[in-house]
């Protein structure tokens, strides 16, 4: 007796911690995804200008950035807060050498009081390390004409640094005339860097006649003030339409990877949903008892093929024929892309849309059937009338679970979809057929990709972990609601 | 109907040839209906056959012994595939030790308790939902505690943990699934025999339902030994030309695997020629269907077992 006792303790014991576990593995997912996440909110917000005091007649006044004698004002996001700022900054040489070689020029300091300003610290470029939104950052800039200068007026330009884009920066970023030179009348100026990025002014000329007179040139400051905090700063560049995390004014910008996926989820469902209902409908209620027993063993072989498979037979057969379709006329370097991508992941969810949709018609009492059958409607109308209204709910389950799945599929998209982040662009029929077989990049092949050669606890690693935890609570939605159907398919039937 | 039109004994009025032309329609549209849906699940089966069938047209001819057993050499542009073949079913074997009793537990676990409490449902539907998560998100948990805050590395046992994760809640819900098709009949006939609920569960249940959780077990390991993501970044080693030795510390090691293979394959062009990707791509659907094989075979073997 005791055995028995002992015996059904046991069962029992590992049945609870069976269930323990799974409550526990539960939480942790939730919890880890979370806690990885907040390295994504550590994050700095980098910004850069090239400001260069030109003749009015310069070849560089639309590409400032080609201006050799422009200063480069920048928080870069690879420095560090204990950089040496000097290691950044190029000396300005001196008075004598300038004057050999240019007229024009604009010298920065490392500080950002204008009372600590020396005549022999002072640099072409400033770079400093890049804060977090919660702190404002100010550069000092100095323009002055050399004696040599001949023209009697002169241009101060500026444009944001390559690749830097004043959208992606949390700051009110202005450029404003701190002090003007005695004896020349300016008005007061205050640009907003954000509205007006790019653009040129004119100033009187003054001319600094040794080194010592340059700190009484035209003094600007480039001020970027915080406006919002780290957080709030990071939930609202996460939502931008651009996803380039490794250039040097870092963006993660999640909105082209989430459309994508969308997209990539919407084309392969909006395919494989009726396809894989008919062929449920024909499985279950035209298919010979032995037809069946085969067929079903061939869906599972479908459903087994591992999707990086999947991935190769796309790249294979099918990229090679939409590029013989369309590569010309977009000219296409391979046929890889978002088309591509969702047909192949059609492919990959008809097996289980056809045996979940097959599994609900079956659901379906035989009372029905005989019922409707009884009434003279042919097997057509049977199906419209009886089978898929009545059926509606695990329908809906078994659509809802195959949308979950493709989102979340990965090798698919890795290896078809070419891996550039596209925005999807719909505003013209060229345009959108452009969007359908142009390479894209998803939420999930994005992970994988960049998880390889991130480093851990970074903010890109938090970014990654951010993307997930958006897969997640997609999927996690998708799926309960699905569950939910499921549970009133039982209940209806 | 139909005959009365046709016979003409009865004068054919308006109401019946509207009918009969009727019926015509819905027959034809019956038969373009019904012919379209057989139409499509034969195309599935093309679909499939076409699908193995170029697959192994491409890789047959680099099938071989060698292939199977030799690591790769010369920059991984040569040789076999033998440490990713092994590293594969190293990840599963111990992803099924591990997910088994959990997954099987937990299934009893819901299907003695599924309805009673609101933390049972509450448990009940985020299973479901686990087992709808993206592998992708369980490689991303993998990597977050199993490598870096438990400091296993990327090793074999963190792949191993990762993929108990991924296949522990699909074996949850089919052993649930399975546990509720034993009928109650043979349920009430063990416990009148005096045996206690649990032996019933033990001796009665748990039998009368293992091949749907066997099934329930290979489908997902199958699945679970395609995937490559959710060992992407927790167990995964790319570029190997050495002979996997088994030990100790290879628990501690990361290991080959085909899944893995193919995708840094696809990643790094022209490193791994193409006849070695159909290879690899070949042998990997032979492991899959060898199990699904398994799982049919278990299916077919015990079905008429409690036919009375």
């Amino acid at each position: 007796m005791w055995r028995i006792r002992l015996f059904d303790s046991l069962v029992q014991a590992a049945t609870w911690v069976a269930g323990g576990l799974l409550l526990l593995t539960i939480v942790a997912v939730f919890y880890y995804l979370f806690a990885e996440s907040q390295y994504a909110f550590q994050r700095k917000f980098p910004f850069g200008f090239r400001i260069a005091l030109q003749p009015p007649d310069s070849e560089y006044r639309n590409e400032v950035s080609m201006d050799p004698t422009a200063s480069l004002l920048a928080t870069h996001r690879e420095g560090t807060d204990a950089l040496d700022d000097a290691e950044d900054a190029t000396r300005l040489p001196s008075h004598e050498e300038l004057s050999q070689m240019q007229a024009l020029v604009t010298a920065t300091a490392q500080t950002d009081d204008p009372r600590q300003l020396r005549p022999d610290a002072l640099f072409r470029d400033c770079m400093r390390a890049p804060k977090r939104a919660e702190q404002g950052e100010r550069f000092l800039l100095l323009a002055f004409a050399l004696p040599h200068y001949t023209g009697n007026r002169m241009v101060l330009a500026w444009e944001p640094d390559v690749s830097f884009d004043p959208a992606y920066c949390p700051y009110e970023l202005r450029l404003r005339l701190v002090r003007a030179p005695e004896g020349v009348q300016v008005k007061p100026l205050e640009i907003d860097l954000r509205r007006q990025p790019k653009g040129s002014l004119e100033l009187p000329v003054w001319k600094a006649r040794t080194q010592e007179e340059w700190l009484q040139g035209y003094l600007f400051e480039l001020e970027a003030r915080p406006t919002t905090t780290t957080t709030l700063a990071t939930i609202q560049q996460f939502l931008m339409p651009d996803w380039a995390p490794t250039i040097l004014y870092a963006r993660f910008g999640m909105l082209p990877l989430l459309l994508a996926t969308l997209l990539i989820t919407l084309l392969a469902i909006g395919l494989a949903m009726p396809l894989g209902i008919a062929a449920a409908v024909y499985l279950s209620e035209q298919a010979s008892p032995r037809i069946r027993e085969w067929f079903k063993p061939i869906l599972e072989i479908l459903a087994s093929i591992p999707t990086v498979v999947l991935g190769y037979f796309g790249v294979m057969l099918i990229a090679p024929a939409l590029q013989q379709m369309f590569g010309e006329a977009l000219q296409l370097s391979s046929g890889r892309g978002l088309l591509a991508t969702a047909l192949m992941m059609a492919v990959f969810i008809l097996p289980t849309v056809i045996s979940l949709s097959e599994d609900a018609l079956r659901a379906v009492p035989n009372s029905l059937r005989e019922g409707a059958e009884a009434l003279g409607l042919t097997l057509a109308e049977r199906v419209r009338l009886v089978l898929l209204p009545t059926a509606k709910s695990g329908l809906i389950a078994a659509g809802l679970l195959a949308i979950a799945r493709v989102m979340g599929e990965t090798m698919i998209v890795w290896i078809l979809s070419d891996g550039t982040p596209t925005m999807p662009d719909f505003s013209s029929p060229a345009a959108a057929l452009g969007t359908l077989v142009k390479p894209t990049r998803g939420i999930p092949d994005t992970i994988a990709i960049e998880m390889g050669n991130v480093e851990f606890e970074s903010p890109h690693y938090g970014h990654l972990f951010l993307l997930g935890l958006t897969l997640f609570v997609l999927t996690l939605g998708i799926n309960l609601l699905g569950f939910a159907y499921r549970k009133r398919a039982q209940v209806v039937l | 109907m139909m005959n009365a039109v046709q016979s003409g004994s009865v004068r054919t009025g308006e109401w019946e040839s509207l009918a009969a032309r009727q019926d015509a329609r819905r027959a034809r549209k019956n038969a373009l209906l019904t012919s379209a849906f057989g139409a499509v699940g034969l195309a599935t089966v093309l679909l499939v056959l076409g699908l193995v069938a170029a697959i192994a047209y491409h890789g047959a001819p680099t099938l071989s012994w060698e292939f199977l057993t030799q690591p790769p050499r010369e920059g991984m542009s040569a040789g076999g595939v033998g440490p990713m073949i092994l590293g594969s079913i190293l990840l599963m074997v111990g992803a099924f030790l591990m997910a088994t009793p959990l997954g099987v537990f937990g299934g009893v676990c819901l299907a003695e308790y599924g309805e009673r409490s609101r933390l049972m449902r509450l448990m009940h539907a985020s299973v479901a939902a686990l087992a709808g998560t993206p592998p992708i998100v369980y490689g991303l948990f993998g990597l977050a505690i199993f490598v870096l805050k438990f400091k296993l590395g990327v090793s074999l046992l963190a792949g191993w943990l990762t993929l108990t994760l991924f296949c522990v809640p699909s074996i949850v819900l089919t052993t649930e699934a399975a546990l509720k098709t034993v009928p109650a009949a043979l349920i009430d006939g063990g416990l009148a025999l005096g045996l206690s609920r649990w032996q019933t569960l033990w001796r009665i249940a748990l039998p009368y339902a293992l091949p749907g959780i066997l099934t329930g077990i290979i489908l997902s390991l199958g699945r679970a030994v395609g995937e490559a993501t959710p060992v992407l970044f927790t167990a995964s080693i790319y570029y190997t030309t050495a002979e996997t030795t088994l030990g100790w510390e290879t628990l501690r090691q990361p290991v080959a695997n085909l899944p893995y293979y193919l995708a840094e394959g696809y990643r790094q062009p022209g490193v791994v020629p193409e006849r070695l990707i159909w290879g690899a791509c070949l042998t990997l659907i032979l492991l899959t269907l060898l199990l699904n094989a398994g799982a049919i075979l278990i299916r077919s073997r015990t079905r008429r077992r409690y036919l009375w």
